[in-house]
């Protein structure tokens, strides 16, 4: 540790940081482009120039780009020094030779890195009177616009693309003047996080297009720390809207969880609130009413029913929300669980219950630095930032194993992946658990992958476990967590919820509630249901049952912001606030509880869920504690964490773990030969799959099978197959997959859902001829 | 006081009176500066500051590409629009209106227009007996002329490609870079 002497300051800097990080560090800018925190130093704009003063009073003063040069106690550094000075503008003015007279309709100005060097740097007019290069642009899918010719050639796409985000449709093409940053042909970008290019292009090359179709200057946005609601990382964004209406979301830096980026599915799915089809007014009976009159109408039914009333609260939805709603049920007597599904309630507690028992979940930054992994189902659709952090592990050298059913674009890092069916998931994880727990496994003489993934896992300074919750079962999660303590605290241990909220939804929701509540559903025992934010009625593996029991209702009572299954059917409809149109706080996958703010109003009355249950209470005659008072009766010293900053970790009273025979688990298993698997990508989530841009890209609908057992089952790659499950039949074409466990077909969620099948469920195959 | 100095005295004020009665006098058969307004109109200079005009282009398209530096620059906040991206690249404003009511007239939007769209003209008559008639919208803005810079089109300077134009093609332009060709 020393210090430079920047312009006459002393400025400490750290060992091994460069002169342009430690002025950074400091909050001196250093005027550069292709230098990133995240990506590194390049030396190829030749922007950063500044003037070293030798040590050695015999030699000259030098012109050294800042990036590359070490720092070194009392080091003299310039930037304000003429040469300095010259080259920079020198650097402008050629950048600017070929730049297009495009400003005033580029999407980057007000925002642009080169507009602000130019500024900042260079000359003020233009001396080149030549001819501009140009270039052609390509089509990169309904996400990303491409306009190459405001390229500058600082690498930096590549150098995302291709080195930190482990992407290979983008690269360089041709030489000199003439570098060309694309795709080998048109098509959209095929990785999750190629809208970071937006972000990470300092000029207009890429930019977003779907701000781009209703297009507002940074200048005229509204702007609130914001969280994201799309996955359980909990990742911070900054949503931007304007008149009304949200136009965009970007990442904002948190220095444990995303620093740099986010996903495609947090930059784009906030569509959803934009839908068309959104309920902004609400509605009794199918017809639009007021807000009063609905509030009556729900509370008049409350009142005059005797029976006992439901209350199913969401993973989506905040904790003031769940909370709020938990604490009318508790007034009124009723049942509240936030799942729809008892087997993913079970699962989820579960791995909350042993979150609390082993030690918390790791920050994206911890998970980086992990040396072996233990992959169980696909990250990359259930908490696709975590499958950056261990893109950036895998460029470490760190070995990541794979027990998967369905295909996981992360499986192509593999050091050994094991395709196994959700059915047998358990029993190789038990296998695993009695390897390492015989400490034999590094001199077993059978060399299979199951061993290699023991000796990796035990051999490893530090190893995470991680799994997809929803495509695991309380068992599963249970031996992943004797696995995690058999393995010693040098392991980690950690799990993709479903839903933003989905660790702060298992801490309110008693253990076996959900499976009470369908069963007193289905009895009659329960004639009015409130759902806020759930859909049951659009659930894979119980909305047939979900369906069936919901003709006994008297009421059913919906808020949500999305006309989900059960928005549609509901008879009281509750349109409510989208995330950035009213303040809450989030539990992530670690039990970090972070807050967000309420970014801008809409012209319509949109209360959020807690207001609305507050409201009912009142009409009922209750009248219910405020939300921060009911969490501080819930969970001791709880403080509602304040938006933009980094939340802390929350002390919840602790679970218990649930008893591990489930009654909802596979039953009919001997019965069929197939079974279904869930095959997810990354766009793939309840709120996101109401975003039209993201889902021009969802992958066509097939029916993804191992060839080897589909070939000994007769049937070939392009054939027709009819899939039947507990509601329904579908006709799909095959396509055959290395990826997918024997004995497994797997199909997106949407098909599970007309099927009614879940993840793991049998399935009848007929051939289609 | 001698008798002299009353003379002087005398004598400067009946020359003074003198004066401004002959200049009363020649004034009255001299032409008039003032003008009956409203039946007589007076033509302003061109650079007048009076009612905001969009303008278009020599080929008569919208020349405004909807930047928001007009919008930025007022020192008032008197204009608002939104953009809109035509499906064939050219962007243009889908609103455009400015609040003359709160306007000053003080021509800066016109100065930030890159584009030379937006232009003050020498009308000045905008009374209204309502404020909400002074907010005028974009078909009440968008005249159909260049204005009072005829010839420059944004288009052919700018990079994109939109109709007619193709990338590559603008006013000192070079053909596009064949990508797929790594001959130098």
């Amino acid at each position: 540790m020393g210090k430079i002497m920047l312009d006459g300051h002393a400025i400490p800097f750290k060992l091994g940081d460069n002169i342009l990080q430690t002025a950074l560090e400091a909050n001196l800018e250093i005027p550069h482009f292709c230098y990133h925190a995240a990506l590194g130093s390049l030396g190829a704009c030749r922007l950063c120039a500044v003037e070293i003063t030798p040590k050695d009073s015999g030699k000259a003063p030098r012109v050294a780009m800042a990036c590359l040069e070490p720092s070194e106690d009392g080091l003299k550094v310039s930037v304000s020094a003429i040469a300095a000075q010259q080259v920079r503008q020198h650097v402008i003015e050629f950048l600017m030779i070929n730049h297009p007279h495009d400003c005033p309709i580029c999407d980057e100005g007000g925002e642009c890195h080169l507009q602000d060097m130019t500024v900042v740097c260079g000359p003020p007019y233009r001396r080149y009177r030549g001819r501009k290069r140009t270039f052609p642009n390509q089509d990169l899918g309904p996400l990303i616009h491409h306009e190459m010719n405001r390229c500058i050639t600082c690498y930096r796409c590549t150098r995302f693309y291709q080195d930190y985000a482990l992407g290979n449709d983008l690269g360089a093409m041709r030489l000199r003047n003439e570098v060309y940053f694309g795709r080998f042909q048109d098509g959209p970008l095929e990785n999750p996080f190629a809208g970071n290019l937006v972000e990470v292009c300092p000029t207009g090359v890429f930019t977003d297009a779907i701000f781009r179709q209703h297009f507002a200057r940074v200048w005229d946005l509204k702007t609130a720390p914001s969280i994201c609601p799309h996955c359980s990382v909990g990742c911070n964004t900054l949503p931007g809207a304007r008149d009304g209406t949200l136009r965009r979301v970007r990442n904002r830096a948190h220095p444990e969880l995303n620093r740099w980026f986010i996903c495609d599915r947090g930059r784009y799915g906030h569509q959803y609130s934009e839908h068309s089809a959104r309920p902004l007014a609400p509605r009794v009976s199918g017809t639009d009413t007021s807000y009063h009159d609905a509030l009556n109408a729900a509370a008049s039914q409350i009142k005059s029913t005797q029976d006992c009333i439901g209350g199913l609260g969401s993973t989506r939805e905040d904790l003031e929300g769940n909370a709020m709603l938990q604490a009318l049920l508790n007034n009124l007597g009723g049942i509240f669980t936030a799942f729809s599904d008892p087997k993913l309630e079970t699962a989820t507690i579960a791995a909350v219950s042993s979150l609390q028992n082993i030690g918390n979940a790791p920050s994206l930054a911890e998970i980086e630095q992990i040396d072996a992994a233990l992959i169980i189902g696909d990250l990359t659709a259930h908490a696709p930032m975590i499958d950056l952090a261990l893109r950036q592990a895998y460029r470490k050298g760190a070995k990541l194993a794979f027990l998967y059913s369905s295909p996981t674009p992360l499986a192509q890092f593999a050091t050994t992946a094991i395709t196994v069916s959700p059915q047998e998931m358990c029993t190789e994880l038990s296998r695993l658990y009695q390897l390492i727990n015989a400490q034999s496994a590094a001199e077993d003489i059978t060399d299979t992958p199951m061993t290699d993934i023991a000796a990796s896992l035990m051999g490893a300074r530090k190893s995470l476990l991680i799994g997809a919750i929803e495509t695991m079962t309380s068992q599963e999660v249970s031996t992943l967590s004797k696995l995690a303590t058999a393995l010693g605290s040098d392991t980690k241990l950690a799990y993709a919820f479903s839903g933003a909220n989905a660790y702060g939804a298992a801490l309110l929701s008693p253990t076996g509630s959900a499976v009470a509540m369908l069963e007193a559903v289905e009895a009659g025992q329960i004639r009015i249901l409130i759902v806020a934010g759930n859909d049951p009625l659009g659930d894979s593996r119980f909305g047939t049952r979900w369906r069936a029991a919901c003709r006994n209702l008297s009421a059913l009572i919906v808020l949500d912001c999305i006309l989900t299954a059960t928005a549609k059917a509901a008879d009281i409809l509750f349109p409510v606030a989208a995330w950035t149109e009213r303040g809450g706080t989030f539990i992530n996958y670690e039990g970090r509880a972070q807050g967000f703010a309420t970014v801008f109003h809409r012209p319509e009355y949109l209360p959020n869920v807690a207001r609305v249950i507050t409201d009912l209470a009142q009409y009922l005659g209750h009248s219910l504690q405020a939300a921060p008072s009911v969490l501080g009766d819930i969970f001791s010293d709880f403080q509602i964490p304040k938006p933009g900053t980094t939340g802390s970790l929350i002390t919840a009273p602790s679970l218990p773990m649930p008893a591990t025979a489930s009654a909802h688990s596979i039953q009919e298993s001997c019965n069929s030969t197939w079974q279904a698997a869930l095959a997810s990508w990354y766009g793939d989530e309840a709120l996101a799959s109401f975003a039209p841009g993201l889902m021009a890209l969802t992958p066509k609908t097939v029916a993804m099978i191992e060839p080897t057992s589909a070939i000994d089952a007769g049937i070939k790659n392009g054939s027709k197959i009819k899939l039947r499950g507990s509601s329904g039949s579908m006709v799909l074409s095959v396509r055959f997959n290395q990826d997918v466990a024997t004995g497994t077909i797997a199909i997106a969620r949407n098909v599970l859902v007309q099927l009614g099948v879940g993840h793991g469920d049998s399935l009848e195959l007929e051939q289609v001829l | 006081m001698n008798k002299k100095q009353t003379n002087n005295y005398t004598l400067a004020l009946i020359k003074g009176l003198g004066r401004s009665l002959w200049a009363v006098l020649r004034h009255a058969f001299v032409k008039r500066e003032t003008v009956s307004y409203p039946d007589i109109k007076r033509t302003l200079p061109s650079r007048w500051r009076g009612r905001i005009v969009l303008t278009r282009d020599p080929d008569g398209e919208e020349r405004c590409v909807a930047c928001y530096l007009c919008s930025a620059v007022c020192p008032v906040d008197c204009i608002h629009l939104q953009a809109r991206q035509n499906g064939d690249g050219r962007r243009y404003p889908e609103t455009f209106s400015i609040d003359f009511s709160r306007c000053i007239f003080c021509g800066f939007c016109e100065e930030a227009c890159p584009t030379l769209a937006i232009q003050l003209t020498p009308d000045f008559e905008m009374c209204e007996r309502h404020h909400e008639s002074l907010v005028y919208e974009k078909n009440q803005l968008l005249i159909d002329g260049q204005g009072k810079h005829p010839g420059y089109n944004f288009y052919r300077h700018a990079g994109v490609a939109i109709p007619g134009k193709a990338i590559g093609e603008a006013e000192g332009d070079t053909p596009p870079v064949d990508r797929d060709n790594n001959l130098p």
